[in-house]
């Protein structure tokens, strides 16, 4: 069997850890060229070690996703490989605040990372493929939090809802150009991630008490979402654009 | 790098399997390694030719029939952990001029046949204990409302929430349920439809074909969906985007 992204070219942002690491990982595996962004250069410089160590193409290039200059960089690395087919906009940030503490510049830098990186990303790279005419695939990873309401996140769930809205304008537009663009949004449950562990610590006490919370009873892992972004960003999904990916062992389900 | 079968060592029942989207998940299934047994009510449409697929004839609306099914997959190598239930019925009928035997009719093949896919296949998954992957195909018609088909969508409704009790009843024993969501397919189903005139209103300007349902299910019952559970898989070309 083919790899699902042979000879491909793709972006995923925050790729120095987590689910970024992990898919772009498995999409080099994949047969994917990949551009690695994050704003961690010595992570990325082991990611390029890691993907490089087993035959596979990838470019680190430091990133804040904020900035419209670090994505015309990071467009031009893609270029490098070839035509681009695939964005992960993956990158983000999460912290957990009540309403009352949350202050304006903490709402500001979760819109700013979250939604104002997301909708640069997706601008990048509708332009990349209307100039390699090609048929892409923007994967936003949003979070159960786009979909759910969770206490004491207010500025996160605003602003992943708001990826959640914007991937299904942006899956409109895209199925409007020619050759047409396919728009989705994964949403995360509790990975143990970085993200996660960097708020409540890395304590296995508190990941099982996470996985006894959750319907399949167990703890989510990087890899898992990485399988759900590759399914997306792949051709397995040909037919599905402006959906919603969830992949959090059920926590959403009641 | 793909597992080019991903599905070794495993065995599935794919239910309405006899031509359509539930014929191309029986071939993809075993293309992928697993032993599948494909249920139908027509005999006379039996896939005969494909290779790790076998045939019984089985309504998913009768209880009675299930134990036959079981008793089938039962006797494949590899263990049962893949439960595709697919059978379903659309006729065009608006409310008044529904009869209540049509209506029960579509109610007892969409609805009361994937609770008795999920009442039979679940005990069957108990019996190995090493849990397993249900996925419901339901419809976008189970999300959005759709003129002129109110048995079906009240059947095609219930199936996506009959998914998600499942998930959470079953999740602690390693069972995921899912349900997917195919937009206008070209199936026997869609025939008659104008794909011409009806294509674009689909963001993606056409009907969806039978193999691209394939992927989606094959991703949720594959461990490369260990995580997913409870939860929805769109596949309608971005049909109810807007």
């Amino acid at each position: 069997m083919t790899r699902k992204l042979e000879g491909r070219t793709a972006i995923v942002t925050g790729a120095t850890k987590g689910i970024g690491w992990e898919t772009a990982l498995l999409f080099a595996r994949e047969g994917c060229a990949v551009v690695a962004t994050g704003r961690d250069a010595a992570a990325g410089e082991a990611l390029v070690q890691a993907i490089g160590g087993e035959g596979g193409r990838v470019a680190f290039v430091a990133h804040d996703i904020r900035s419209e200059a670090d994505w015309a960089r990071v467009a031009e690395a893609a270029d490098a490989f070839g035509p681009l087919d695939a964005l992960v906009n993956n990158a983000g940030v999460f912290f957990v605040k009540p309403l009352a503490e949350t202050t304006e510049a903490d709402f500001d830098l979760a819109c700013e990372i979250n939604v104002e990186g997301t909708f640069l990303g997706v601008k990048i790279a509708f332009d990349a493929f209307a100039r390699g005419g090609r048929s892409g695939s923007v994967v936003n990873v949003s979070s159960l939090m786009g979909q759910v309401g969770f206490p004491d996140a207010i500025a996160y769930c605003a602003s992943k809802g708001a990826i959640t809205a914007l991937t299904k304008t942006a899956a409109l537009e895209g199925a409007a150009m020619a050759p047409k663009v396919r728009v989705n949004s994964v949403h995360p449950g509790v990975i143990w991630t970085p993200m996660i562990t960097g708020q409540f610590g890395d304590d296995p006490a508190l990941a099982e008490a996470f996985a006894q919370d959750t319907p399949l009873r167990t703890i989510g892992r990087p890899e898992y979402v990485a399988d759900a972004i590759l399914f997306l960003a792949s051709d397995d999904s040909s037919y599905v654009t402006g959906a919603e990916l969830t992949v959090d062992g059920g926590r959403g389900a009641d | 790098m793909s597992a080019a079968r991903e599905l070794q060592g495993r065995s599935a029942v794919v239910t309405g399997g006899t031509r359509g989207i539930g014929l191309a998940i029986a071939r993809a299934l075993a293309q992928a390694g697993a032993r599948v047994v494909v249920t139908g009510r027509d005999t006379s449409a039996a896939p005969t030719a494909v290779e790790g697929v076998q045939f019984v004839q089985a309504d998913q609306g009768a209880d009675a029939d299930w134990p036959r099914v079981m008793a089938a997959v039962g006797d494949l190598p590899g263990r049962f952990d893949i439960l595709v239930l697919n059978a379903g019925v659309s006729p065009f009928s608006p409310i008044v001029a529904t009869t209540l035997p049509a209506f029960r009719d579509v109610m007892r093949t969409n609805l009361k046949g994937a609770f008795l896919g999920l009442k039979h296949g679940v005990a069957a998954m108990r019996g190995h204990g090493q849990g397993g992957a249900i996925a419901m195909v339901s419809s976008i018609v189970g999300k959005i409302g759709v003129a002129g088909v109110p048995a079906y969508a009240a059947s095609k409704g219930g199936v996506r929430l009959m998914a998600k009790a499942a998930a959470l009843e079953l999740g602690p024993e390693k069972i995921r349920v899912n349900s997917v969501h195919p937009g206008l397919i070209r199936t026997r189903m869609t025939e008659g439809y104008d794909e011409a005139a009806m294509g674009p209103r689909a963001p993606l300007g056409r009907f969806g074909d039978p193999e691209e349902i394939t992927s989606g299910v094959q991703f949720l019952v594959s461990d490369r969906g260990r995580f997913v559970t409870g939860t929805e898989l769109v596949v309608d070309g971005g049909w109810i985007v807007q």
